[in-house]
């Protein structure tokens, strides 16, 4: 019992908390095996796509398949801000994970990416920056089928043709009139 | 000869005779339509000044008796085009003594229904708006034009065929009549002296007219049967309803006629030449097309019957067992079984029993116009209760003011035109007595492309 | 047009002099050319130019995302790069409770009558309860569908009801003629006619009519839901959104893809596929702007076969002069 003195208990205690303290500071380097890289992303117009691809590797250089990476961007609209998520892709064998990203707003977007890779205890965050020029109206309303002549068109053929025919019909009267006209009392006399 | 002029002196004198006498009892009709008109005309100003909401119509059922009535009388003009077009160019020879009468009721029966129209409007002082921001693909804007045009060409085709009626009444009442009136008929007549070049215009006009006026009158009520079909209200929604449409129009005119015809038949004494045959005849028409709807009738009903889509079931229920199941069989049984029935019974084969079923089929007729608006709007679009509609006064009144117009309107027609068509009459009748091969030496009647009047081949 | 037919020559006085002569002699009856017909034709075409294709041609495609406003709406609402907003609703069923929980009528409504002066009995956001099989009920807020393929703009006879550029579809009460046929054509029961004197709020009598703010209404003419177009091109979310106790209404815009029910902000696109959202009746083929994600109320906490909703009220209606009122 007396070999263990106070002295002992103290740098056990003390390496104990040096090698907890180690740990604690090692840990999310020792557990942070991911290497991740974003390339860069092409200038792009409204209505084009664009390709964002994130690899993730491990320390030993191994790709890491199978995880999942999420994509966030910081929106506002209507007196109302935060980061909505717009897109979530899974690493392939390659360890490459790739977003077909469509923006949707002009001008300068700081995306925030976040991975959870297996056997990581927290999730992990990169950014990537896309410039969006502005472009022309994207969403079209998908109703109506236009069959060229066929519609109004049509009508007015309709009635242009109809109401010639009345005209013409009306002349006829205008005719029977004139036919009568000048005759003065020459038919009256006939039929007496 | 002599008989040939007598008869010919006969029926002149036939269609003289309302314009030169008038009786008591016209003026007692015309004082008690008047005054029914006036009532409506008071319940039409209760309606400007308060809103439609004095009527029976609300957000789910919208329309009502108004537009039910607006389709009746468009229905109802249809049966100039039968009677006068359709006989004439297939040459069915009976038709003679009828023609005017139907062209009248015609032209009466497209100025009704459009004020139908006007009387529903919620806005009726925007109503130029329609000629001014009219968009060609609504069906309110086809019915326009196809009413405009129906009713343009149905006053040519009253007018023109009525030419040489009016020159007859210029000639011979031109001592009898006021001033005003021997001034109507020789403006009217155009100077008409029966002469080739004349009769050819004549005759050309009345060809075109007869065949371009039946395309006219089929898309008319085809596109009054739209404004119901370009919506997706479950029974209004089918791809019959041009075609049923027309067919109920021809039926209820033939109806709508052979009353007409029975009324003035009595009041003008034209028992000569509205024989009990035209009544048959007609009514044998009115039996055709009874079988037409009710084909039409079983067409439409089984072929959504049979599937129940949604709604339907709500529709076949509300029409055949609860809230619409008196009118709708009375409309089946009353409206389209009886007149094949009477028809075909030679009991009922004559001036009376047709008569009565022409009474049966117009009112079944608006009733149909009624339910098919009514049940059309009552079936639920969104989970909510079924509403109701029932009419209320002004509705009511405004409904007999329009008969009550309708029937004043010939009426008045009655007492300033020709009701028979004299000439075609005598040209009929001549033709007749020539087949029968009679003793009376008449000058051998040579085709000629115009129509004829008697006096030139009596002579 | 007319000419000498050799049997007429009997009177001279037949002739009508003065017309010139057709090119040919016609056969019987027409006594009339080529040329004749077509000073026919033409005048008979000359009928048919209508004054309403003047004026359209004058004003252009309705609905075309450049034309100036011809029914005087405001200029169309843009994103902050320029192009127009395509309005949407995104209504979650998973919250909405009908207010069960509020012990009041449905906020949204409430907030929209409050808001429009929606004289009564009209609900231009409704909430309809309907049966789920199995038989418990889920509540389902409708306001107008602003379809795309709108069949009241398609029948409208003079175009007072008409799409805008943003897709919503509005009504100008000052050129309805109150025919209602847009009623009969509307499958969602979604129009409201003005049967009677429309009543005024005292706010109001000083208010400038638009079809973007229908205030005061006006009698005979028709009204609904226009999605408060000119609080959203202000960045103000519509009144019923606002009213929602649980947020369960998004408004969105298309063209951003972007959606918020005031309190979270989300892609539009992404928030109706991940949702499995619907639309009421698609099969009409009306491609309505209203979506649905299914639900009956259980992210309020409540139960399906808990049925019943307070009814509607129309407190403003106390305020007003002459107010006349009518059932649905």
């Amino acid at each position: 019992m007396k070999a263990i003195t106070r002295r002992s208990t103290r740098i056990v205690a003390g390496l104990l908390a040096g090698c907890a303290i180690l740990v604690a500071f090692a840990g999310p380097t020792i557990a942070s095996h991911v290497h991740v890289s974003v390339a860069t992303v092409d200038e792009v117009a409204i209505g084009e796509t664009v390709a964002i691809p994130v690899a993730l590797r491990g320390t030993d250089g191994s790709p890491l398949a199978g995880t999942v990476v999420t994509f966030y961007l910081h929106m506002a609209f209507a007196g109302v801000e935060g980061e909505a998520e717009i897109g979530r892709v899974v690493t392939d064998d390659s360890g490459v994970a790739s977003l077909t990203y469509r923006p949707r707003l002009a001008g300068h977007h700081e995306l925030r990416i976040e991975y959870l890779a297996a056997g990581a205890a927290e999730v992990e965050t990169t950014s990537a920056v896309i410039e969006v020029t502005g472009g022309a109206q994207l969403y079209r309303s998908p109703a109506g089928v236009d069959v060229p002549g066929v519609g109004v068109e049509l009508l007015m053929v309709v009635l242009a043709t109809v109401w010639t025919i009345l005209f013409w019909v009306v002349l006829r009267i205008v005719a029977i009139a004139r036919a009568g006209g000048e005759a003065g009392e020459v038919g009256l006399e006939a039929r007496r | 000869m002599a008989a040939l002029n007598d008869w010919q002196e006969r029926l002149e004198e036939t269609a003289l005779e309302p314009v030169r006498r008038t009786g008591r009892r016209f003026w007692a009709v015309v004082v008690t339509l008047v005054a029914i008109i006036g009532w409506g005309v008071y319940a039409y100003i209760v309606q400007l000044r308060d809103g439609l909401v004095v009527t029976g119509m609300r957000d789910r059922i919208s329309w009502g008796l108004y537009i039910a009535t607006f389709v009746f009388f468009i229905g109802i003009s249809h049966a100039g085009t039968l009677i006068s077009a359709i006989l004439r160019v297939s040459n069915a020879r009976w038709r003679t003594p009828v023609t005017r009468m139907a062209e009248f009721v015609t032209v009466v029966a497209l100025i009704c229904g459009a004020s139908f129209v006007i009387i529903d409007l919620g806005r009726p002082d925007r109503l130029l708006n329609v000629f001014i921001y009219g968009r060609w693909q609504s069906p309110i804007i086809w019915d326009v034009l196809a009413i405009t045009t129906y009713l343009t060409a149905s006053v040519t085709y009253l007018f023109v065929p009525m030419i040489p009626d009016l020159a007859l009444f210029r000639d011979r009442l031109a001592d009898r009549s006021s001033r005003w009136r021997g001034w109507l008929y020789r403006t009217l007549a155009i100077g008409w002296h029966d002469r080739p070049a004349q009769r050819r215009s004549l005759g050309s006009a009345i060809g075109v007219l007869m065949i371009l006026i039946i395309p006219i009158a089929v898309s008319v009520h085809t596109v009054v049967s739209w404004i119901f079909a370009m919506t997706m209200r479950v029974p209004w929604d089918s791809a019959l309803f041009g075609a049923f449409f027309v067919a109920g129009a021809i039926f209820s005119g033939i109806a709508i006629l052979i009353i007409v015809m029975a009324i003035l038949r009595r009041a003008y004494h034209l028992e000569e030449y509205v024989t009990e045959k035209h009544f048959v005849y007609l009514g044998y028409l009115m039996a055709a097309f009874a079988a037409i709807m009710i084909y039409a009738n079983i067409s439409e009903l089984l072929v959504h019957g049979y599937k129940l889509r949604e709604g339907v079931e709500f529709h076949f229920r509300q029409l055949f067992l609860n809230e619409f199941a008196p009118l709708f069989w009375f409309y089946l049984l009353g409206g389209l079984i009886a007149p094949i029935v009477i028809a075909l019974v030679p009991a009922t084969r004559n001036v009376g029993g047709m008569v009565a079923a022409a009474v049966l089929v117009t009112l079944a007729m608006w009733i149909e116009r009624y339910f098919i608006v009514v049940t059309g709007l009552r079936v639920p679009l969104m989970p909510y209760e079924p509403a109701s509609y029932a009419p209320t006064w002004v509705e009511w009144s405004l409904l007999a003011a329009g008969l009550a117009a309708f029937a004043l309107l010939i009426t008045v027609f009655t007492k300033l035109f020709p009701i028979i068509a004299v000439w075609e009459v005598a040209e009929d009748h001549e033709a007749t007595v020539a087949n029968a091969g009679a003793a009376i030496p008449t000058v051998a009647i040579p085709a000629v492309d115009g129509p004829r009047l008697a006096e030139e081949g009596g002579r | 047009m007319f000419h000498d037919h050799p049997s007429d020559q009997r009177a001279s006085a037949d002739r009508t002099p003065g017309d010139s002569a057709a090119a040919t002699p016609q056969a019987s009856g027409s006594g009339f050319g080529r040329r004749g017909f077509l000073r026919v034709l033409g005048l008979g075409a000359l009928s048919v130019v209508p004054l309403p294709l003047v004026s359209e041609l004058i004003r252009g495609e309705s609905g075309d995302a450049e034309a100036e406003p011809v029914h005087g709406q405001g200029a169309a609402a843009r994103t902050r790069d320029g192009r127009i907003r395509q309005w949407t609703m995104i209504i979650d069923l998973r919250a909405c409770d009908g207010c069960q929980s509020t012990g009041q009528p449905p906020r949204c409504t409430a907030a929209c009558i409050e808001g429009h002066f929606a004289p009564e009995p009209m609900e231009w956001m409704q909430v309809f309860e309907a049966d789920l099989a199995g038989g418990g009920t889920q509540f389902i807020p409708t306001p107008c569908q602003q379809c795309q393929n709108p069949p009241c703009v398609n029948v409208c006879p003079v175009a007072a009801t008409f799409s805008t550029p943003e897709g919503t579809v509005l009504i100008d009460q000052e050129r309805c003629i109150g025919c209602r046929i847009c009623m009969a054509a509307c499958p969602y029961d979604r129009r409201f006619f003005n049967w009677g004197n429309a009543p005024v709020p005292p706010e109001a009598f000083l208010a400038d009519y638009s079809p973007e703010h229908q205030v005061p209404a006006k009698k005979g003419t028709v009204m609904k839901c226009d999605f408060c177009p000119d609080m959203a091109r202000t960045g103000t979310l519509p009144y019923c959104v606002q009213g929602c106790p649980q947020n369960a209404i998004w408004y969105g815009d298309l063209e951003e893809d972007i959606a918020t029910n005031g309190r979270e902000i989300q892609s539009a696109s992404r928030l109706l596929s991940e949702s499995s959202a619907y639309r009421l009746k698609e099969d009409l083929g009306t491609e309505p702007r209203v979506h649905y994600i299914p639900g009956h109320g259980e992210a309020a906490g409540r139960d399906a076969f808990e049925p019943g909703r307070l009814p509607t009220e129309w407190p403003w209606m106390e305020r007003a002069e002459g107010a006349v009122t009518w059932r649905r």
